[in-house]
Parts: structure tokens; sequence; C-alpha cells
């Protein structure tokens, strides 16, 4: 049941994943974060199988930060993205796989350009301008093919992404109550209120 | 009584050293001459070539193949050209050894392995025969000359022990010292690419024995931007480019036949 | 519903006089959703190779970053490039690794053979999920879409096309079977392989 929302923009990516913690048809806890951050500049919202999503979100998180202990900078967004699909890929045919899909947002302070990859628990992996997990995807890549623009400012993508949020809680059966949000851009990962 | 203490290379002696890793630094500075230098644009690398002769067959230097083929010179990766001063045999070994450690960072992170990481790959190796007993440690010297997003150009070298360090212009192997301090009087922190070529055989000149360069004793390579796609570009230059080159800075052989036409 | 339809996506290769070319659309999808329309399905193995893997999305991920590792390997002990015969040959070998628990991935080569006597000559393969290889002289297709691919090409193909009409030729074939295939779409991407040059072309189809 959990929605998640990732659109790109001019310098930036915006991050959303709904609160909700679910049991059987219980929801247990309101104001859950799934939007993992991984480095400065690298975010990653992760939803799937209860258990495996935060086991595996604290796997990659610490592997993430010991390259960067190691290094002393961190993995570009586009390596961490091969990393973590590989992680899945290699999980996938083992004994009992992860049962996680991904959106990952990062800011490659390099190129200075902003980068999003959908994954999905298989270690499907592509990099997109705007992508979504779950039934919110139904609704939302439509609403993203007419409305996104890859050069909109902040204000802009977080319009589009209200569309998106209001459009679940219109036609869902199942819609979210909450979001958390989060941008990526040069000054590294932050929330914001929504 | 020194015996006690270099018989074995994981034991120290009383005054604190390793006897074989200083045998084998010993061993480097008897090999040729490689030298490199970094510059705002590129980095250039430099090797004395210390077997030759009309009989070597040079024929297994095919088209083709992963570059350097030659004795000194040799692509790492396609962002790291690597300079070996020593024992030719363990340079081999040691070559092979980061191709497939850039390899496997490859198919790891899908991105070209981080010039620094590579040098730490090889050290992390040569450590382990300073420490882990019966077996010799790698007689050879490196000079790595790549490119990498994190900090571009870059130039790093390591020694038997396992140590590494960055440089903006160095050099191992014979004569490392008189190449050292000539790179040291006319290095220039803004230097281009082209400066750095001249410099490099310019120093190259003077610290080897013969009175004439010539690509039977000189490999040369250079590791530049691609101006179209901003990849690194690694060159390694085959023999008559080495001599082309040499003929274009005025260090060449003089053309006999046409000073005997002349005179 | 088999697993081998479950990201969608199709390729096709064919011969032609002194030049090969191999296409696929550019679609990738869950099951009847579309994620993205770029997603490359054929990757360059040498100047001279590439390599079509329809099938399993994250198959065709993890076998490419395989094939482009074992390929690096062979050119650094070998101190060569890697020839289309031997690169089919790592392929079967590969896929056959994983006879009990295969990658769902039907692969497709296409490339340019060096000859003995220094000429080129053109080649392409395809092999099944656990590497059996088919050597063709005409066409290879596989893919989502690859009944429909056999029904068009085999109508259109013929012996001995130059680059130009054998880039049409495979066009056509692939926007027109595509279109039949709900699976496969979003545009496509060809390349037309001579012995000292590729030629690379991405179509727009019905892009929806």
């Amino acid at each position: 049941m959990d929605v998640s929302f990732a659109i790109t923009g001019k310098g930036y990516v915006i991050l959303a994943a709904d609160t909700t913690a679910a049991h059987s048809i219980l929801k247990v806890k309101l104001d859950e974060d799934k939007i993992k951050e991984l480095s400065p500049h690298l975010a990653m919202a992760y939803s799937g199988e209860p258990g495996d999503t935060v086991q595996f979100a604290e796997y990659v998180e610490r592997n993430i930060r010991l390259y960067q202990i190691r290094n002393l900078y961190p993995l570009r967004p586009a390596s961490a993205a091969s990393w973590i699909r590989r992680s899945l890929a290699d999980s996938l045919r083992s004994r009992k796989p992860y049962s996680v899909n991904l959106l990952l947002g990062g800011y490659d302070t390099n190129t200075h350009t902003p980068h999003l990859y959908w994954m999905d628990y298989l270690g499907t992996l592509t990099e997109v301008p705007f992508g979504a997990h779950g039934y919110g995807s139904y609704f939302a890549l439509s609403l993203l093919d007419r409305y996104h623009d890859p050069e909109a400012p902040l204000e802009e993508g977080l319009a589009v992404l209200r569309r998106c949020i209001d459009e679940v809680a219109k036609r869902l059966i199942v819609a979210q109550p909450k979001y958390k949000v989060k941008v990526i851009d040069k000054d590294g990962v932050r929330e914001i209120e929504f | 009584m020194a015996r006690r203490y270099d018989s074995r290379t994981t034991i120290f002696s009383p005054e604190g050293r390793l006897y074989q890793i200083e045998y084998a630094m010993e061993a480097i500075s008897h090999a040729g001459t490689v030298l490199g230098v970094l510059a705002k644009d590129g980095i250039v690398l430099a090797a004395e070539k210390k077997v030759t002769g009309k009989l070597l067959d040079l024929s297994g230097a095919r088209e083709g193949g992963y570059g350097g083929s030659g004795e000194k010179i040799f692509l790492l990766n396609s962002n790291v050209i690597g300079g070996v001063a020593g024992i030719t045999a363990d340079a081999n070994s040691l070559v092979n050894y980061a191709r497939s450690a850039a390899q496997r960072h490859l198919f790891l992170y899908n991105e070209d392995i981080p010039v620094e990481l590579l040098a730490q790959r090889l050290c992390d190796l040569k450590q382990g025969y300073t420490q882990y007993g019966g077996l010799r440690p790698f007689g050879v010297s490196l000079l790595y000359a790549g490119y990498d997003p994190h900090y571009q150009f870059q130039l790093y070298h390591s020694d038997p022990s396992g140590n590494y360090s960055g440089w903006k212009a160095t050099s191992i192997g014979a004569n490392n010292g008189t190449a050292q301090s000539l790179l040291k009087q006319e290095y220039k922190d803004d230097i281009g690419i082209d400066d750095a070529i001249d410099l490099v055989l310019r120093v190259m000149s003077k610290t080897m024995d013969s009175t004439t360069l010539g690509s039977e004793k000189l490999e040369f390579a250079t590791l530049t931007l691609d101006p179209a796609t901003q990849k690194p570009k690694a060159k390694i230059y085959r023999p008559a480019e080495v001599d082309a080159l040499l003929q274009k800075q005025g260090l060449g052989k003089k053309d006999e036949d046409a000073e005997m036409k002349t005179s | 519903m088999s697993i081998m339809d479950y990201n969608g996506g199709s390729v096709i290769a064919m011969v032609g006089k002194d030049c090969v070319a191999i296409a696929s659309d550019l679609r990738l999808g869950v099951q009847s959703l579309s994620i993205a329309s770029d997603f490359q399905k054929i990757f360059p193995v040498t100047d001279r190779i590439f390599v079509g893997l329809p099938g399993l999305a994250t198959d065709v991920t993890t076998l490419h970053e395989q094939f482009r590792y074992r390929v690096n390997m062979y050119t650094i002990k070998e101190e060569r490039e890697i020839e289309p015969e031997a690169f089919t040959a790592l392929v079967s070998s590969t896929l056959y690794e994983k006879r009990f628990g295969p990658y769902f991935i039907e692969p497709v080569i296409a490339g340019m053979q060096k000859l003995p006597n220094g000429g080129y000559a053109p080649f392409i393969a395809g092999t099944d999920v656990i590497g059996c290889i088919n050597f063709a002289k005409d066409l290879i297709v596989a893919g989502t879409a690859s009944e429909k691919l056999f029904g068009v090409a085999e109508g259109l193909w013929e012996p001995d096309l130059e680059a130009d009409d054998l880039f049409e030729t495979i066009s056509q074939s692939l926007l027109n079977a595509v279109d039949r295939d709900a699976y496969s779409g979003w545009g496509a991407i060809v390349h037309v392989i001579t012995k000292d040059k590729v030629v690379t072309r991405t179509l727009k189809g019905r892009m929806d």
C-alpha cells in the first residue's frame, strides 16, 4: 500500500513518500520516514515488504557511508545506483530475496546535475525524469507525462507533486493521509514541510 | 650479524628496518628511469627502455590490444596509465593485478576506478609482502598517471613497501635523484601539456646514458581529456610516433645521410 | 504471463552485403505499465560487435555488466580485441553456467568477423536462455514481438542488401512488428555495422 513519487527539475530532485506504517489492516504509525539520506547529496525512498525495507535501507546506508569513510569522498549517484542494483539483483537469486522497491535521487556535485533512478526488487534500474512506485504510480505517471517540466524551478516542481498527491487522495481507495517530502540539490538533502 | 635480519622479509633489524624491502628499492634504482609530470590539462609519462638491440623481436606489439605491450608503460584502465621500474616479471604480475582490480571496480560500481583507489589496491597487495613471511616483496615501483572526476588529473608513486604518495612531477629508477632535482628547478604550477611534454623529454635526455634519444630507448605516453566527450584519453606512443615527437622537439637523431650529403 | 514478457522489448538483427544491422525498441515496462522510453537493450562490445539483450530487464543490466567484464579480461589476456565468433561462445558459456536457474534473456549478436585474408564477413547469431547458439545466414529475432518480427522481416528481407537498404529493411520490420505488440515500442534504435564504421540512428515510432 506504499505510495512514493519522485520528480527532477532544474538542479534538484524531489522525493515524496507516504508516512503510514501498516500491519495487516491496521495503521500502526502515521509519521514513518521512508526516505533514507544515504550521503550528503543522495537519498532513497523505499517501499515494499515491511522488515525487508528498513533492513535493506540500513544495509545500503552503511555501505555507502563506509565507502565515504574509506575514500574521503562519497560515491557518485550513478555509481551508488549501480551498486545498490547489484545488491538487489544478487539478492533476487538468493534463498530469501529482499522485496524492496526504490527511488534514488541524487545531485552529482562533479557535473552539477540532478539524477533520479527508478529501481525495483528485481534489480531493474533505469534513470528517469520522474518515477513512482505502488498504486500511486498508475495515477502519477500519466499526470507527470502531461505536467512534468525538467527545467521547472522548485516551486513548480512542488506544485506538480501536489497535483499527484491530490489525485491519489481523490481517486485511490486506500489513499494515504500524509507525505514526507525531501529535496536534493546543490546544498544537499533537506526535508520540506508539505 | 646483519645477515640475521635480512634473510627474511618480515623481520625488523635492531634499527627498526626491513632489509629486504630496502634491497628491493635498491633493485629499482638500477632500473630504467620513469618520469611523470602533471600538467593542468593532462599528464605526461616517459620511460627509458633497458632491453634493446637489433635482434629483439618487437612484433608482439600488435594493434588493437589493451595498449602498451612495450617494456615499461602500460594502460592499466581507460583512465590510468602505469609506468613501472624494477624487476620486469614482478611488474607484469602487478600490471595484471591492477587491470583486474580496475575491472572489478567497473563491474561493481559501473564507473572507472578512481586513481588513488587503484594505487591503494596495489599498495595493499605490496604491503602484504612486508608482513607475511616466506615470500619476497615485489621489486617494483610504479607511477600512476590518471584522471577521475573527483580530483581530475593525478600522479601517484608507489614503492615496494606499499607506501604511496601523490606528486606534481616525480621520477623512479636510475638517476631519479638527478631527474627530481631537475624537475624541481623547472616545474611550474600552471604548466600546460605541451610544456610538460617538452620538460619530460629534456629531463629524460639529460638523465639517460645515451647521447641521442630514439624510440628504441624511449617509451612515451600522455593522458588528456577528449575535447568532444570530456572523457580521459590515454595515448601510448608507437615507436614511429616517439621518433616523430623527438624530431619535432629537436632531440631526435640527426639524419646521418643528410649530414653526409651536405658536408 | 511469462517472466520473459514481464518488462517487454524486442531485438532484431539482419545480414546485408558487407554489413550487418541490429535494432531494438526502447520500452521498459512493468507488465502493461510503461516506466521508461529510453531503455537501451543493445550494447557495443567492440568497434565491430554489438549485442542485443531482450528479456527480463534486471538481467539485461546484469548480463551487460558481466559481458563487459569478461570481454575486458579477454582483451587484457589476449592483447587483442575479441571476434564475433569467440564472443558468441563467451555469451553461450556465460548463460550455460546458470543452466538450472537461467538468466531470462535471449541474446542477439551482430558484428563483422575478421577473415584470415584480412577482409571482413558479416556475422549474426542468437542464443536461447541457456546459451544454445543459432548461427543464422539471414536474420535473428528475439523478444516479446518475435512472432510478429519473423513475419514482417521474412517478408521484407532479401540477400545482399547494401547498408542503406538494410537500414530501411530492418527499421520497417521492427517498427511495424512492435506496433502490433503492446509490450514493445516507444521508438527504436538501429545500428548498421560495416567493416570500418558504425552508423547509429534513433527512430520515432508510434509514441503511445
